[in-house]
């Protein structure tokens, strides 16, 4: 792994860790009974995963009606959360895939959650495409098999197809690419624990780790090999995403910005995600020198470049409808700005575009805080582009006898809910059970050996230690 | 299930149902190799067992689907063979129009009415009402045997107790009065006036719920003879109509609609394109057809018609006194023209008047007299018998019942009850007579009050006739076995005259007697009977021509002034809807569900205001109002439909809603937890405005009477099928120019005579494909094409594709949702200002495009293109993901969003075998009635002739009284439908997007005023 | 009882379930009714009527010429010959041997299978109508079907050409109807097909291979 330990800059773990430190933070979370902290959120989120469940289980038994659904507006809420999830997923692929080959050392700290997220996500968002059919126990006929129809095939020419292929390989790429960087990190924790069951398991998950030079040899090949793979995933699943879109007829969707509109909206809300999350795991469990205010500061900015990326497509949107002397295009943006459901714009623009703005600001960057907020309002904001380009494109549509309103029914609002519920329940889960941060990883961008580093490594032993050793070593009187 | 019904044949519902019990024998398919000792079972024995049983389970369970009975006939009657359609033509009994009927019979039963193409009056065409009225065949709530005090009983006992009374009536010689709506059937009418002659004291009352009686009145007055004349708008060039919506619901609109066709078409040169002015209050169906439409008061009718008439006098040098008449109520220029247009075209002009103030109709008739429209246009010598009522009778009888004179009255075709203002209290005073005998077949609030019910069985049940204009007389004949106990009217007068007889012999008898000696073309009468048992009716040219007095001047008086009303009183207007009319087919579900053809909404009747009107009162849409007429307080609450086009004093409101027979849509439409009721407050669907009616002048009016509307502060959703009625954007949406869609295409006529290709809004250019041509179409292409030009909105091809493929009813609450099912709907769309707008309807369907969008994106190919055209949706094969619909520019596929119900037994059978009943979740569309083409297809191929053009008629396309729809293969250059592709009319909707429809419409072309004004000025 | 005994009895109820459902352990998806073969309310013997005495399957089915379904015939159908063909040949020789040996009259013999038509038509012992008796449709087990959602005509097969036997199989030869083809739409589908390359009996046809043709 690449050396971050330049003298020049400030290390990107504060504090001065030992690789022997690092290993007993991160694992102390795992070690240590849940506290009340964790139990609340796990329960909330377990909550409002039953309340989802009830939703879908309802729906499911009585009708795709129970949506509020019309013969205009045939998608809104299921396919906005579906693309709202998989953008979700999109920043953790980044953070592991991209930003590894680019040989970013900041990502250490949060690529595994990052890859948790993108994972849940993925589950959350597969489940809507199910769900939003008419007959969702008939799904397997998306899959091309042999039947006796003499043979009746799938339609290869339906982007909805293609779509399913798109999520299915992104969800295998990622979920391997997430259990093989954790298999060094699982084998610390087999070595940690006491024979078991636990250890057994434990064992069997890390596939006889033995650290050896041979070992990390193999993994790290296979690890840059995956990341190759996965990096075009990251342009691929959401440009395929919005061909559902680009590919139709409807004004508002058919346009040849949607691809890169998509992939840049999606890492814009991946990275929100991502803050979100880490900004209150940090916090919650206490890794707030491996998760520094610079890893924040660094997943502001590209948070702040995609959401740059996201105003000039909004621009660019609104002049090529005007430019294209289409009259139905000029009236659906027109519609979207000025229409019955102008409010979801606008809350998109001031959200995604506004409210990002403020990242410019190193202050605003570094204020966890802050970037707190700003991270949940940008999620809002992305929500609401899915529903305005999908319900403010379809209600008032080419014939004008066709227009038509839509308004959520309880049921819609509660699988929504139930879609956060899952994720969150997840990724308590993972905090409780799966180190949050890559320690590995983390071990290779640490300070060791540097020469200022004079105290012996054995004085340290905790965090305050080696703070205070720090201290000391400023000559500053304890 | 109807798939299943037709794989198996029955012969009554007993044996239908017989066949339902599935099988015993699934169960018995697990061996019973499972026994064990006494000793008990060890865990590791049971789990073993349990695992082998599973295994067992595995191998056997999903073995057989249940079993299914094949149940033949004994003895097959002759002509029947199960699956295969017979048509046997009848006679409607949906109104009193009497228009033709062909009726489908499968296995036994009526499954669909189409209209009778030889048919003198409809011509083929089969409005809404009629085709919907096959329901009320199979409404399980229908009276089905004679009640007496509301308890089922025998027709002996009903027979016994009647007969009894009426002979101790007739010795004390009490008053007998039977009161019926229009009776027109030569038959029964002979037999009423055998059975009332029994009696010293007897007549036979006639009021029609939607009453034409001023016109008789008029007639009797200016002609001396009591009569309805028979319009012929085939021949009139110029029509200018006085409020009577004679392609909606006046008196015989598909009639109507089918010769105002004739005379308004482009064909020929120069086309003979009729010119219609139409002076009404409210927006209706004829008025959105009209080339100019001026809106009055209803009280400025007569003011209007002497206007008129003076006109026409001066011009045809005939004094009229015109002292002190006030001054029109429209630009005198409007007149002067619109008088000048129906002079040129003397003798081919028509003014009709839907009035029901005697003297305006006098006034009306006396125009037509300037302008020799009697024996032309008008024809006196053989008048219509649709309508014959009398409202002066009915007035006197109400008299009578509250004297108490009268003994006995029988009711037939009418609730009283509920039709009249007095409905409440005739209630009252029909305990007080010794015997009341209705002889409805439906449940309603006068069949509830009489003490005896001799139900009439349905139209399709029993034999009858009907002589809707003298000398045309049209057959009924039975087409299934009655499904209740039910009796004729006509057996009951016969059975209570003490000469019990089928309906079959009274009428053959009959018209051996009275019908067979007015013809001549036939010399043997069973030739003569088959004939007509065989197309349906018979012309009898031996008809005697009613002798009329020639016009008197005398009954003529100019109507001075119009009533001027205060600042916030109303004119009330009351007026029947396409689909309600009076109200009698108010229990019928697709009636309920179709959309009023200009207001669009369904499931209520409503208060409809000018929007100038609902600014000034602060009301929109769905705020509900109070009507207070002037003389009451008590008033109705009705919710407020701004609808544009209306008079601003005006307040209209449709009759035959909230009648006791809504009460059983309570449970109608899907059950779940966020759902509304269809039905209101009172459990009933709208609320009648019959209180609202008056007598007055020897007249049921329907208009005038002063009220003043106070907001309620309450709200009520309506449900209609199209929110945004303008075929303009919001402005502040659209950049400049592109405010109107190109969606309807219209010219005016001028433009049109001086190129033919005018009001084209999108050059046709022939794209290039980079790829061959998906679809080659070796075979036939199957294309239809709609004349938005004949098309009036009236909405007949919706009831007619709702019965032919099963559509369901999905209630109130999922239409106010946006998820009416009709596959095919009508677009009505408003141009112009909120005062006067112009109106277009548009039927739109799905255009089965060539490069179809929905096929492309269906996941699973459950929309194909067919090799002959047809964008097919495969209804077994959807998985539901409704990208299909949101791909669609059209928006006309359908989504099944819940299971609708089909638990009605009965009412199932009205399902047509041939279509698959679409479960929950798969989307639906129009099929091009491809049932329909398979089966003309195999037919031909069986009798080894070609298809021939017109052999595969669509459902809608069949029904449509004008005409509009032509469907037919346009690979044959000689079909109609290519050659009214070639019209230089023809446009695509949505062309510009190059999905290629099937569907071309013919542009819109209308007189125009501005135009005609140049012509006067130059 | 010990468990081996168990096993051993199991595995022989296992074994008979599988012998007992043969053709359901030959991979089958659930819905194939292939080779279906119910108990009929009357035991009426195809291979007699259609092979042996060579009446034409359109005597009976008179249907599958006009309508879309070939039809179940109606017993009255039955009684063309039945009303004087009332039992075997044998039977009644037995009968008249009997009656010889015994010397007396011999009496009417009524095969037990056409009672049962006899009592369905309500006809007496003397085989004459009897307004008493009911009559009692025959309810005959449907061998050959199709979902609701698909829609066979047989007028289209029978005028092209197709003979009964391509999807019914050798009816002729049954004593009891079974259902031979598994009437999959992909059995469907592949002889659509295949006829439109080789034509039916020499002749050339167009077998529609559109959805709508059997889905609407």
């Amino acid at each position: 792994m690449a050396s971050a330990a330049s003298s020049l800059r400030t290390p990107l773990i504060e504090g001065a860790k030992t690789p022997a430190q690092v290993t007993r933070d991160i694992c102390a979370v795992l070690d240590r009974k849940p506290t009340w902290v964790w139990w609340t959120g796990f329960l909330c989120a377990c909550a409002a995963l039953v309340v989802g469940a009830a939703a879908v289980t309802y729906q499911i038994a009585v009708g795709i009606g129970t949506w509020g659904l019309n013969n205009t507006v045939g998608w809104a809420f299921d396919i906005t959360n579906f693309v709202f999830w998989i953008g979700i997923g999109h920043a953790g692929t980044l953070i592991s895939a991209i930003l590894f080959l680019l040989r970013q050392p900041w990502r250490t700290s949060v690529n595994r959650s990052a890859e948790a997220m993108t994972i849940f996500a993925v589950i959350c968002a597969g489940l809507f495409p199910v769900i939003h059919m008419g007959r969702p126990w008939l799904a397997y006929w998306m899959i091309p098999y042999p039947n006796t129809r003499g043979s009746l095939w799938i339609n290869f020419r339906s982007p909805l197809i293609w779509d399913f292929f798109a999520i299915l390989t992104y969800f295998t790429i990622s979920l391997l690419f997430w259990y093989l960087g954790m298999v060094p990190d699982l084998a610390t924790i087999r070595d940690r624990t006491p024979p078991g069951l636990r250890r057994r398991f434990l064992g069997i998950l890390s596939l006889g780790w033995d650290g050896s030079a041979r070992t990390w040899l193999h993994y790290e090949t296979v690890y840059k090999m995956l990341a190759g793979l996965a990096t075009p995933l990251v342009v691929s699943v959401h440009t395929i995403v919005s061909w559902d879109f680009a590919t139709s007829v409807i004004p508002g969707w058919h346009t040849t910005i949607l691809p890169p509109y998509f992939v840049a909206g999606a890492i814009f809300s991946g990275m929100a995600m991502v803050l979100t999350l880490t900004i209150v795991a940090r916090k919650a469990m206490g890794l707030e020198q491996y998760i520094t205010r610079q890893h924040i500061d660094k997943m502001c900015k590209v948070a702040l470049a995609t959401g740059c990326m996201l105003g000039l497509a909004y621009v660019t949107e609104f002049f090529t409808a005007l430019y294209s002397g289409n009259q139905y295009e000029q009236f659906v943006f027109l519609n979207r700005a000025l229409g019955p459901l102008s409010w979801s714009y606008w809350i998109m623009v001031v959200c995604n575009v506004g409210i990002s703005q403020l990242l410019w600001f190193r202050k605003v960057r570094t204020n966890p805080a802050a970037v707190f907020v700003i991270a949940i309002l940008i999620n809002v904001g992305m929500w609401f582009e899915r529903f305005v380009i999908i319900v403010t494109s379809l209600h008032r549509d080419y014939l004008p006898s066709n227009w038509a309103s839509y308004v959520p029914t309880s049921i819609e609002v509660a699988t929504l809910v139930g879609s956060f519920g899952l994720f969150f329940t997840c990724f308590f889960l993972f905090c409780r059970f799966v180190p949050v941060i890559a320690i590995s990883e983390v071990k290779g961008v640490l300070s060791v050996g540097r020469k200022r580093t004079v105290f012996p490594l054995t004085i340290a032993e905790t965090p305050a230690e080696s703070a205070q050793a720090v201290l000391e070593e400023k000559g500053v009187p304890v | 299930m109807a798939g299943r019904d037709s794989n198996r044949y029955w012969k009554n519902l007993e044996e239908r149902n017989a066949g339902e019990e599935s099988s015993a024998r699934v169960e018995n398919e697990f061996p019973d190799s499972l026994e064990f000792g006494a000793e008990p079972i060890a865990r590791r024995e049971f789990l073993k067992a349990a695992g082998f049983a599973f295994a067992g389970a595995v191998l056997t369970g999903c073995q057989r689907a249940p079993v299914e009975k094949a149940i033949p006939y004994l003895v097959k009657p002759e002509e029947i063979i199960p699956g295969r359609p017979y048509f046997y033509a009848s006679t409607c009994g949906g109104c009193s129009a009497g228009c033709g009927l062909l009726v489908k019979n499968r296995d036994g039963r009526p499954i669909k009415l189409e209209g009778n193409p030889e048919h003198p009056l409809s011509r083929g065409g089969l409005c809404a009402v009629g085709q919907a009225s096959i329901l009320g065949l199979y409404d399980s709530r229908r009276i089905l045997h004679p009640l007496r005090e509301g308890k089922e009983a025998t027709w002996e006992q009903v027979d016994r107790e009647i007969t009894d009374k009426l002979e101790q009536i007739r010795r004390e010689g009490g008053a007998v009065r039977v009161l019926s709506d229009s009776i027109s059937s030569p038959t029964l009418l002979a037999a009423l006036e055998a059975f009332l002659e029994r009696f010293p004291n007897a007549r036979h009352i006639v009021y029609d719920p939607l009453s034409g009686s001023a016109i008789l009145d008029a007639y009797e007055q200016t002609h001396g003879v009591r009569l309805l004349p028979r319009f012929r708008f085939d021949r009139a060039e110029v029509v200018v109509s006085l409020d009577a919506d004679f392609l909606g619901t006046w008196i015989s609109p598909v009639e109507y609609t089918a010769g105002s066709r004739a005379a308004r078409s482009l064909e020929g040169n120069p086309p003979r394109f009729s010119y219609h002015a139409q002076f009404e209050s409210r927006l209706s169906l004829t008025g959105s057809k009209a080339d100019q439409r001026i809106r009055i008061a209803p009280q400025q009718l007569g003011l209007v018609a002497t206007h008129l008439a003076r006109e026409l006098a001066s011009k045809a040098g005939v004094p009229i006194e015109n002292e002190g008449i006030q001054e029109p109520p429209v630009p005198a220029r409007v007149l002067q023209e619109i008088a000048q247009r129906l002079w040129e075209a003397r003798g081919r002009s028509l003014v009709v008047c839907g009035s029901q103030d005697i003297a305006t109709q006098v006034l009306c008739n006396f125009l037509n007299h300037l302008l020799d429209s009697y024996g032309s246009t008008i024809d006196l010598e053989f008048p219509s018998n649709q309508r014959r009522g009398k409202d002066r009778e009915l007035q006197s009888l109400l008299k009578e019942l509250q004297e108490r004179k009268i003994a006995a009255l029988f009711i037939a075709g009418v609730n009283p009850v509920y039709d009249l203002p007095e409905g409440g209290q005739l209630a009252s005073l029909l305990r007080q007579v010794s015997l009341v005998v209705s002889l409805d077949g439906k449940r309603n609030e006068t069949t509830e009050l009489a003490p005896y019910v001799c139900p009439n069985p349905h139209s399709l049940e029993s034999w009858g006739d009907q002589e809707p204009v003298n000398g045309i007389v049209s057959l009924m004949q039975p087409c299934i076995q009655p499904l209740g106990n039910t009796r004729a009217l006509l057996e009951s007068l016969a059975a209570w005259m003490g000469t019990p007889k089928p309906a079959y012999d009274i009428l053959r008898e009959n018209w051996q007697a009275r019908i067979f000696p007015r013809q001549t073309r036939e010399i043997s009468f069973q030739a003569f009977w088959d004939h007509a048992v065989h197309d349906g009716f018979v012309e009898l040219d031996k008809t005697p021509p009613v002798a009329v007095r020639t016009f008197a001047m005398g009954s003529v008086h100019p109507i001075l002034s119009a009533k001027i009303l205060a600042e916030d009183e109303f004119a009330l207007v009351l007026y029947p809807k396409v689909g309600i009319l009076d109200g009698r087919h108010a229990d019928n579900p697709w009636l309920q569900e179709l959309p009023d053809p200009i207001t669009k909404v369904t499931w209520d009747n409503y208060a409809c205001l000018s929007p100038a009107a609902a600014t000034a009162l602060g009301v929109g849409d769905g705020d509900v109002v109070r009507l207070v007429p002037g003389n009451d307080p008590t008033g109705l609450e009705l919710p407020v439909v701004v609808q544009p086009g209306q008079h601003d004093q005006v307040v209209a409101v449709a009759l035959g809603y909230g009648s006791k027979a809504t009460e059983r849509f309570a449970g109608m439409g899907p059950q779940w937890w966020e759902r509304k009721p269809t039905v209101g407050e009172t459990g009933r669907v709208g609320v009648s405005a019959a209180p609202l009616l008056r007598f007055a002048d020897g007249a049921l009016q329907y208009g005038q009477a002063p009220v003043k509307l106070q907001p309620a502060g309450k709200h009520l959703a309506l449900a209609a099928t199209q929110t945004h009625h303008r075929i303009e954007v919001p402005h502040h949406l659209a950049t400049p120019g592109t405010e109107r869609r190109p969606v309807i295409q219209e010219t005016s006529l001028q433009a049109y005579l001086e190129d033919v290709s005018s009001g084209k809004q999108w050059e046709e250019m022939e794209h290039e494909d980079l790829w061959p041509p998906d679809h080659l179409y070796t075979g036939r292409r199957w294309a239809m094409v709609i004349d938005l030009n004949a098309c009036t909105g009236c909405s007949a091809c919706v009831i007619a594709c709702q019965a032919e493929n099963n559509v369901p009813v999905v209630g109130k609450d999922e239409v106010r949702r946006r998820r009416a099912m009709h596959w095919l709907r009508l677009d009505r769309y408003y141009a112009g200002d909120g005062a006067d707008v112009e109106v277009a309807h548009q039927p739109m369907l799905c255009q089965h495009c060539e490069n179809a969008p929905c096929e492309t994106v269906c996941p699973v190919l459950a929309t194909v293109h067919s090799a002959e055209g047809l964008s097919q949706q495969i209804y077994n094969r959807c998985v539901g993901t409704r990208y299909c619909a949101n791909n669609c520019p059209y928006k006309v596929r359908r989504f099944n969003w819940f299971d609708y119900p089909h638990e009605d037994r009965l009412e199932n059978m009205a399902l047509n075998p041939d279509v698959t009943v679409r479960s929950r979740g798969v989307m639906e569309k129009c099929s091009f009635c491809v049932q329909r083409i398979q089966e003309a297809k195999i037919e031909a191929k069986r009798n080894g002739a070609p298809l021939r053009d017109g052999d595969a008629q669509t459902a809608c396309q069949q029904s449509c009284p004008a005409r509009a729809i032509v469907f037919g293969d346009m690979n044959d250059p000689n079909s109609l439908v290519s050659q009214l592709l070639r019209s230089p009319r023809r446009y695509h909707v949505l062309e510009e997007l190059n999905v290629r429809p099937s569907i071309a419409y013919l542009r819109l072309v209308r007189h125009r005023v501005e135009e005609t004004e140049e012509e006067h000025h130059g | 009882m010990s468990s081996r005994v168990v096993t051993v009895v199991l595995g022989v109820g296992l074994a008979y379930t599988v012998v007992f459902f043969g053709r359901s352990v030959s991979p089958r998806f659930p819905g194939n009714q292939q080779s279906y073969e119910p108990v009929q309310p009357i035991a009426y013997s195809h291979r007699l009527h259609a092979q042996e005495l060579q009446i034409g399957c359109l005597y009976c089915h008179f249907g599958a010429e006009k309508s879309r379904h070939a039809g179940i015939p109606p017993a009255s159908v039955c009684m063309n010959c039945h009303r004087f063909v009332i039992a075997s040949l044998g039977a009644i020789r037995a009968e008249h041997e009997l009656a010889q040996r015994a010397s007396r009259q011999p009496q009417t013999v009524v095969s037990p299978e056409l009672r049962k038509l006899y009592e369905a038509m309500g006809l007496n012992s003397k085989l004459q109508p009897d307004p008493s008796q009911p009559m009692n449709p025959l309810a005959w087990v449907q061998v050959h079907k199709l979902p609701d959602f698909v829609y066979f005509d047989h007028r289209a097969h029978g005028n092209a050409g197709v003979e009964c036997q391509r999807c019914h199989g050798p009816v002729e030869t049954m004593e009891r109807v079974r259902q031979v083809e598994d009437l999959s739409m992909g059995w469907c589908v592949n002889c659509h097909r295949q006829v439109n390359q080789t034509g039916i009996a020499g002749k050339p046809v167009e077998a529609s291979l559109d959805c709508d043709t059997c889905h609407h």
